[in-house]
């Protein structure tokens, strides 16, 4: 749906994007992660046109991006903000109205998106009498209202309590379920892990990793077990099938990490074990998102 | 260009709906319409205010003329003498005794105002004037003439100033009623394009700091946002400009009414008729001058000039403040772009209200007239002086590509700057934006 190619962005002393490159799938949410200030916000505003790159480019379906696909993209920005004075049915009303929908339709979906996040009173309210969570959700509204093809969310959840969190997060599945596509910009990795399909993880103006969630997580497994047993038993027994990164006892059970060596699988370890102890639980460590990103950024640092 | 139009509109209902712009449309024109009736009305009844009864104590034997009453002093002669006037002055009802002793003519000295209150500067002034006409219409009659000469050697000049016009007729014409519209239309024009420019900048800060800019500009261009702000509020002016003349006008003929009353309405138009009366001439004469003139004013050329270079002044200077405001994250950071832009404006103002006015057809009134950053008010000030018609369009012609430029300069810098949250900008920076690609 959207392809980003080598894109180039400098500023007066530092460069911001540094041939970024990457694909972003119809019909999947697609995670942009990065530490601050490595370049996400910039290269979320050469997606919306807000600027244009140095050098390389960016196709919208196909075609180079252009002024015509602005109405086919939804875009939440981390800085929010709406015009405190103005009456919140007026002004989203206004925002869709630019966004190129009728007066007509525009009230229609506005009074359909009210009704079903619990906003019907607030109509004729004035944004500055809304708390920060409430403008969050006039927001949102907005953003999803002229039913993008693209939306582009920076840091959604912030500001957020965690019944509302959760509303949005729904809402969002149920819209990329109809069929739009998602790119959705954060640092907070718990989030990721539950929407994401894909991610590309950017630092320091150079995208350092992408592909599909799982792919990635795959490629980040090494083998390591958690094992918890009762009663006693040398751990130098299992020395040639793997290494013990980690001892500890719960209770009046053990509980071990365990990195096996290549080629050995979890049964062998297992085969060895069950003569001498009750095993209580065994998981696989898989890496979480959080540890790729940080892993990832502090090599590269 | 549809986008352009749902944000003037949305600029300009904001502006209109808010209680302030309500309140102070309907305000002014009420207060400027009482200004305008307390003035008519003293002007009719006269700013005399208390009449002062003095006694006269006159001891001198030269001096037979005697003094008259006007409106303001009453002046009954006594012939008691000093000590027991001022020992009855409180029973007596006078205000002061006048003491005039027994001087000689060429040398008058020893006169005395005397009274429980301290007479004033100006009561002891006007006294000390009427004295002095009363001992040289004496001194005249005693070297032989008659009252009626004495009459006959006041006259009053009322000079009748008539410009050559380019057709070689004649037209009436008064520098007074001139310098009176040129006041006026400088002034407004002044407080106009600083009032409504500094409402663009602050449109800009409020986009800036509620961060609403970043959601606007991925639905539109910002030149798109800055012109709709820019026109938006343009009409915001006009609506405003236009409302205040009709109130002005409606409110001020109904306080004529009610404040002068009707018997004095016939008073005006009989004045104004130049009546015989001295009196009568002594108040017409100033104001039905400048009624002659003002008719001789071309009106309809002045307010539509007066429109003109209210748009044409207020889009060049107004597109300077909407990148201020978009170098800038809240109005106190505002100072040290604001006075470059408001210098010319208020030299443009200080010399047009100032040398202008004395000589509307000089060379420092013509190229102020001429370059765009002080024609709007210059212009405005030298027109009612009259102005060459080649000069009129080379001024208008100037204006136009003025804020032609200083919009395209303007867009340059607002489109980098509107996104730049935190930074303190300086002049330097503000030029960097300016060669940045997009």
């Amino acid at each position: 749906m959207l392809s980003v190619k080598n894109i180039v962005k400098q500023y007066e002393n530092h460069r911001a994007l540094d041939d970024v490159s990457l694909e972003v799938p119809t019909g999947k949410i697609f995670g942009l992660l990065g530490p601050n200030g490595a370049g996400k916000t910039s290269l979320i505003r050469i997606i919306t046109q807000i600027t244009a790159p140095d050098s390389g480019e960016v196709i919208f379906n196909g075609k180079k991006l252009d002024s015509s696909h602005i109405a086919q993209i939804g875009y939440l920005p981390e800085e929010r903000g709406l015009y405190k004075k103005m009456e919140i049915g007026e002004q989203v009303l206004y925002l869709s109205k630019l966004k190129g929908l009728s007066t007509a339709e525009a009230t229609k979906r506005i009074k359909f998106w009210f009704e079903k996040l619990g906003m019907e009173s607030w109509w004729n309210k004035k944004v500055e009498d809304l708390s920060k969570g409430m403008q969050q959700k006039v927001q949102f509204v907005a953003t999803i209202l002229h039913q993008p093809e693209l939306i582009i969310l920076d840091e959604p959840f912030s500001g957020f309590d965690p019944v509302n969190a959760d509303i949005i997060k729904n809402e969002i599945l149920e819209l990329n379920k109809q069929g739009s596509t998602f790119i959705f910009s954060t640092h907070r990795m718990e989030s990721v892990e539950e929407l994401c399909d894909h991610i590309a993880l950017i630092n320091r103006s150079k995208k350092i990793l992408d592909g599909s969630v799982d792919d990635i997580k795959d490629m980040y497994r090494n083998n390591t077990y958690w094992i918890q047993y009762e009663g006693n038993y040398d751990l130098s027994g299992i020395a040639l099938l793997g290494t013990v990164l980690q001892t500890e006892q719960v209770k009046n059970t053990t509980l071990i990490k365990v990195q096996l060596q290549e080629g050995q699988s979890v049964n062998e370890l297992l085969a060895a074990l069950l003569p001498y102890v009750a095993i209580h639980r065994l998981d696989e460590v898989i890496p979480t998102m959080n540890d790729i990103f940080i892993d990832k950024v502090k090599n590269v640092n | 260009m549809n986008k352009i139009l749902l944000i003037i509109q949305r600029e300009y209902l904001s502006r209109v709906k808010k209680k302030s712009f309500i309140v102070m449309t309907l305000l002014t024109p009420l207060i400027i319409a009482i200004f305008y009736g307390i003035i008519i009305y003293f002007s009719v009844k006269g700013v005399n205010g208390t009449f002062t009864k003095v006694a006269v104590i006159n001891e001198n034997k030269t001096l037979t003329e005697q003094l008259k009453s006007t409106p303001t002093f009453g002046y009954t002669y006594e012939n008691k003498s000093l000590a027991q006037m001022k020992a009855d002055l409180g029973k007596t009802g006078y205000d002061y005794i006048l003491y005039l002793p027994d001087f000689k003519l060429d040398n008058p000295t020893g006169v005395q105002i005397l009274g429980t209150k301290q007479a004033g500067l100006t009561l002891s002034g006007r006294i000390s004037s009427q004295i002095e006409n009363l001992i040289r219409n004496q001194k005249l009659k005693d070297s032989g003439l008659t009252q009626a000469d004495v009459d006959k050697l006041k006259s009053d000049v009322d000079i009748s100033v008539k410009k050559i016009g380019e057709t070689g007729k004649e037209e009436d014409s008064s520098a007074g009623a001139a310098t009176i519209i040129a006041y006026v239309s400088g002034v407004i024009m002044f407080m106009f394009i600083l009032l409504y420019g500094i409402q663009v900048m602050r449109g800009v800060i409020e986009e800036k700091t509620s961060r609403i800019i970043e959601v606007m500009i991925s639905s539109v261009k910002p030149f798109q946002l800055m012109m709709g702000k820019i026109i938006g509020i343009a009409l915001v002016g006009l609506t405003q400009f236009i409302l205040w003349i009709v109130l002005t006008a409606s409110i001020s003929t109904v306080a004529v009414k009610v404040l002068v009353g009707k018997e004095e309405a016939k008073q005006i138009s009989s004045m104004q008729a130049a009546g015989p009366g001295k009196q009568a001439v002594q108040a017409a004469g100033p104001i039905g001058d400048i009624q002659k003139s003002l008719a001789s004013l071309n009106f309809p050329k002045i307010i539509s000039v007066f429109f003109f270079f209210f748009i044409g002044g207020y889009l060049f200077y107004s597109a300077l403040y909407a990148a201020i405001g978009s170098a800038v994250d809240s109005e106190t950071e505002t100072q040290q772009f604001m006075m470059p832009v408001m210098m010319p404006l208020l030299l443009g103002y200080a010399l047009s209200l100032s040398v202008v006015t004395t000589d509307p057809y000089g060379n420092i009134a013509f190229w102020l007239s001429i370059i765009p950053f002080t024609s709007p008010i210059a212009m405005m000030v030298r027109l009612p002086y009259g102005v060459p018609d080649w000069q009129l369009a080379l001024s208008m012609l100037l204006l136009i590509v003025g804020f032609i430029g200083t919009v395209w300069m303007a867009s340059r810098i607002y489109r980098v700057g509107i996104l730049m949250y935190g930074k303190k900008t300086s002049f330097k920076e503000i030029l960097k934006w300016f060669s940045y690609r997009n």
